[in-house]
C-alpha cells in the first residue's frame, strides 16, 4: 500500500493533456483510485500468466502480454 | 361429464343474447352451429370402453379413468379389438398408444385431443375469429329511413361537389414558375456531381462516410466503434491517398508513441510461444484500446482478418527497412515535407501526409528520442499499408521481403528493447504530446513502483519488481492514463460540460463495475488510497454526493426509458 501522495499534478497534466480538458478539483484523486484498480488488475493477471510460464515473481513479458486484456477490460 | 355442463351453460345465454341483438358475426355463427352440431359422446366411449376392458372390473368410477393405468390403458384395448382395418383407425390407434406411454401432463393433452368433436372445433374457432370479428351493424341504413328523406338528399347531393380537386393549382404553378424552377437547379446541383468525379470512383455512398473520417473529433471519440470502421475502411483503402484530410489522421496513426511500445509487444510475441491469433488480437486491441489512433485502428480493423495480418507483417519490416534510412534523415530534419526522395511513388504520399500536420510539432519536439522508434514503426504501419498494390506487381520484391523479414526478427528484437531503454530514460525528462498537441509528462516510475510493489506483496510473492517489469508497467500506465483521458472527455463532453467532474470518474467507474450499488468508492478507496487522500475525498464533495445520488435515482428511469 502507497503511504505517500502520488504526484497529483503529473497525473492532472496527463489526464488533462489526452482529454483535452480541464480537470475540476478532486476528479484526480479517482482517476488514481481508478490507476490503482487498473495496476492491482495487471499485476494479478500477470502473476497468473508468468506463474503459468513457469517464471518467477512478475516478469516484463508477463505484463506486456496481460495489459491489452486489462485496458480494455478497463475501458469505459 | 362436468365439461359439457359448464359448454352448455356457456353457450346457451349467448345464444339468446345474440338472438336479442340481431347482430350475426362469425363467432355468433358459429356458436350456433355448435349448438346444433352433436354434444361430444366422450362419456360415452368411455364408459363402452370401461365396461369392455378387462381391467374396468377394478375401475368403479369412470374418473378414475383417467388415471395413469386406467385410463390411457384401457382405450387401446377396444380398438384392438375391433381390428383396425382403415389407415384411421390405424393412426389413431397409435396414437392411443403413444397417449399412454406419455407423461401425465403431456397425456392430459392428448386426451383432450381425442374427446375433440366438431363441436369442439367450431367453438375453438369461433374463439379465435372472436377478437377480430365485430357485429355488423345495419344501422346507418335505419337512421336514414327513420330521418326524413327530404333531409337526406339535398345532403348528399351537396357531398359530392364539395370535394376538392387538388391538381389543379400545381399545374399551373409548374406551366407558369418554369423559368423558378431551372435557374436554381445547375447553381446549386451542378457542383456536387462534379466533387464527386473529383473523388475518384467512389460510389455516392461513400461520399457521406468519408464526411465522419475526416471529422476528428468524432474519430477521436468513436472511432473505435466497429460500425464506424466499416465505413472509414472502405474510404481508406479506395481514397487514402486522393484525400489530404485523411491525411492528416495517417499522420497522426504513424507519429504515434503508443504504436512503438505496441510494434514491441507484438515481435515479443513473436518470439515467444505465441501464435499468429494472439498477435491479430493484439493488433485489434491495440487499434482499439489505446485510443489515439483515430484512423490507425480503422486501418488496423481491416487487417483484422488473420490470414491478412500475417502476410502484412513481413510486408511492413521490409519496405520500412528499406525507407528507414532514408527516413530517418528525413525525421531528422524535422519538418520534411516535400523532400522525400521518392524510390516509390506510394511511400512519397504516405511520407508526405504523416508529416504535414502533427509531424511539424511532433518531430522537432521528439526528434531526438523518437527518432528510432518513429522511423521503424510509424513508417512500417504505413508501408504496410500501402505496399499491398506493390506486392501485386512485384514478385522479386515479395520474396526479398520474405526474406528480409526473416532477418528483420532477428535485428529487430535486440532493437526494441535500445529505443525502449532510451525512451525510460527520455521519458522522465521529455515530454510526449498528446494527440491535442498539449505536452504531458509520462507517469512516473517511483509511484508506479510503489504501487506495484504494494500489490505484489498483497499477492504474497517475496520478489520484488525488475526493471523491465517497472518499464512495462510504466508504458501501460500511461497506456492507461490516454484511455482514461479520452473516455473521461467523451463522459464530459456527453454532459455537455468543459470540466471533468467527479461525476464522470465515477460513471467511469460504475461502467466498469467496479462502483456498484453494493460497493461505493469510498470503499475502494479505503482499501486503496492512503489516508490523506480518503481525507480529502470524503471532506470535501461530501454535499456533491447527495447531489450525485439524485442525479443518479433520476438517470435510471431515464435510462430505462431508453433502452425500452
Amino acid at each position: 500500500m502507497p503511504q505517500t501522495l502520488y504526484p497529483r499534478g503529473t497525473v492532472k497534466k496527463i489526464v488533462k493533456a489526452h482529454a483535452n480538458r480541464p480537470l475540476s478539483k478532486n476528479a484526480d484523486i479517482l482517476i488514481f483510485l481508478k490507476y490503482a484498480l487498473f495496476m492491482q488488475e495487471v499485476l494479478k493477471e500477470a502473476g497468473i500468466a508468468s506463474k503459468r510460464s513457469g517464471e518467477r515473481g512478475v516478469s516484463a513479458r508477463s505484463v506486456r502480454k496481460v495489459r491489452e486484456g486489462c485496458l480494455r477490460k478497463f475501458k469505459g | 361429464m362436468s365439461e359439457s355442463a359448464r359448454k352448455k351453460q356457456r353457450v346457451s345465454p349467448r345464444i339468446s343474447g345474440d338472438a336479442t341483438d340481431h347482430s350475426s358475426t362469425l363467432y355468433n355463427d358459429l356458436h350456433r352451429l355448435a349448438s346444433i352440431a352433436p354434444k361430444p359422446v366422450t362419456p360415452f366411449r368411455r364408459a363402452a370402453s370401461a365396461g369392455i376392458t378387462p381391467r374396468s372390473a377394478t375401475i368403479r368410477t369412470p374418473g378414475t379413468a383417467r388415471t395413469p393405468r386406467g385410463g390411457p390403458a384401457t382405450r387401446p384395448l377396444p380398438a384392438r379389438r375391433a381390428a383396425p382395418t382403415t389407415p384411421h383407425a390405424i393412426r389413431a390407434l397409435r396414437e392411443r398408444a403413444n397417449a399412454a406411454r406419455t407423461p401425465g401432463h403431456v397425456r392430459r393433452r392428448s386426451g383432450r385431443v381425442q374427446r375433440e368433436t366438431p363441436r369442439d372445433l367450431l367453438r375453438n374457432l369461433s374463439r379465435v375469429l372472436a377478437r377480430n370479428t365485430q357485429p355488423i351493424e345495419p344501422t346507418p341504413k335505419a337512421q336514414q329511413r327513420n330521418r326524413h328523406s327530404a333531409l337526406d338528399l339535398p345532403d348528399i347531393e351537396d357531398d359530392e361537389p364539395t370535394a376538392p380537386r387538388l391538381s389543379m393549382p400545381l399545374d399551373d404553378m409548374y406551366d407558369d414558375d418554369s423559368f423558378n424552377e431551372e435557374p436554381p437547379r445547375p447553381s446549386l446541383l451542378a457542383p456536387l456531381p462534379d466533387y464527386d468525379y473529383d473523388n475518384g470512383t467512389v460510389q455516392s455512398v461513400e461520399f457521406g462516410r468519408r464526411a465522419r473520417s475526416e471529422d476528428p473529433r468524432l474519430d477521436r471519440l468513436f472511432g473505435r466503434r466497429i460500425s464506424e470502421q466499416f465505413g472509414d475502411l472502405h474510404d481508406l483503402t479506395i481514397n487514402g491517398e486522393e484525400y489530404e484530410l485523411d491525411g492528416n489522421f495517417i499522420n497522426r496513426r504513424g507519429t504515434l508513441l503508443p504504436n512503438e511500445l505496441l510494434e514491441q509487444v507484438e515481435e515479443e510475441f513473436e518470439e515467444g510461444n505465441t501464435e499468429a491469433e494472439i498477435r491479430a488480437l493484439t493488433g485489434r486491441a491495440r487499434a482499439s484500446d489505446t485510443g489515439d489512433l483515430g484512423v490507425f485502428g480503422e486501418v488496423e480493423g481491416e487487417e483484422e482478418e488473420p490470414t491478412f495480418r500475417f502476410e502484412i507483417r513481413p510486408r511492413i519490416e521490409k519496405p520500412g527497412e528499406d525507407e528507414e534510412s532514408g527516413e530517418e534523415e528525413e525525421h531528422g530534419d524535422g519538418e520534411v515535407d516535400d523532400n522525400t526522395p521518392g524510390e516509390l511513388e506510394e511511400t512519397m504520399l504516405e511520407d508526405d501526409d504523416e508529416q504535414p500536420a502533427l509531424n511539424l510539432v511532433y518531430d522537432n519536439d521528439d526528434t531526438a528520442p523518437v527518432l528510432a522508434s518513429d522511423n521503424e514503426n510509424g513508417p512500417l504501419e504505413i508501408a504496410g499499408w500501402e505496399s499491398e498494390p506493390e506486392n501485386l506487381d512485384d514478385e522479386d520484391l515479395a520474396a526479398y521481403r520474405g526474406e528480409v523479414s526473416a532477418i528483420d526478427r532477428s535485428l529487430q528484437t535486440p532493437a526494441p528493447e535500445t529505443p525502449a531503454k532510451r525512451r525510460a530514460g527520455r521519458q522522465r525528462r521529455a515530454l510526449n504530446i498528446s494527440r491535442f498537441g498539449h505536452e504531458y509528462p509520462s507517469f512516473p516510475a517511483a509511484t508506479v513502483k510503489m504501487l506495484a510493489n504494494g500489490f505484489v506483496k498483497g499477492q504474497g510473492s517475496k520478489s520484488k519488481i525488475s526493471k523491465d517489469t517497472l518499464e512495462a508497467l510504466v508504458q501501460t500506465s500511461d497506456f492507461f492514463f490516454e484511455q482514461v483521458g479520452e473516455d473521461l472527455a467523451a463522459y464530459a463532453g456527453h454532459a455537455g460540460r468543459k470540466m471533468i467532474e467527479e461525476s464522470d470518474v465515477i460513471a467511469l467507474l460504475k461502467r466498469t463495475r467496479q462502483v456498484t450499488d453494493s460497493s461505493t468508492y469510498f470503499f475502494l478507496a479505503q482499501k486503496l488510497l492512503p489516508r490523506e487522500l480518503l481525507q480529502q475525498l470524503r471532506m470535501q464533495p461530501l454535499p456533491k454526493l447527495k447531489r450525485q445520488k439524485r442525479k443518479r435515482m433520476e438517470a435510471i428511469p431515464e435510462e430505462d426509458g431508453d433502452d425500452e
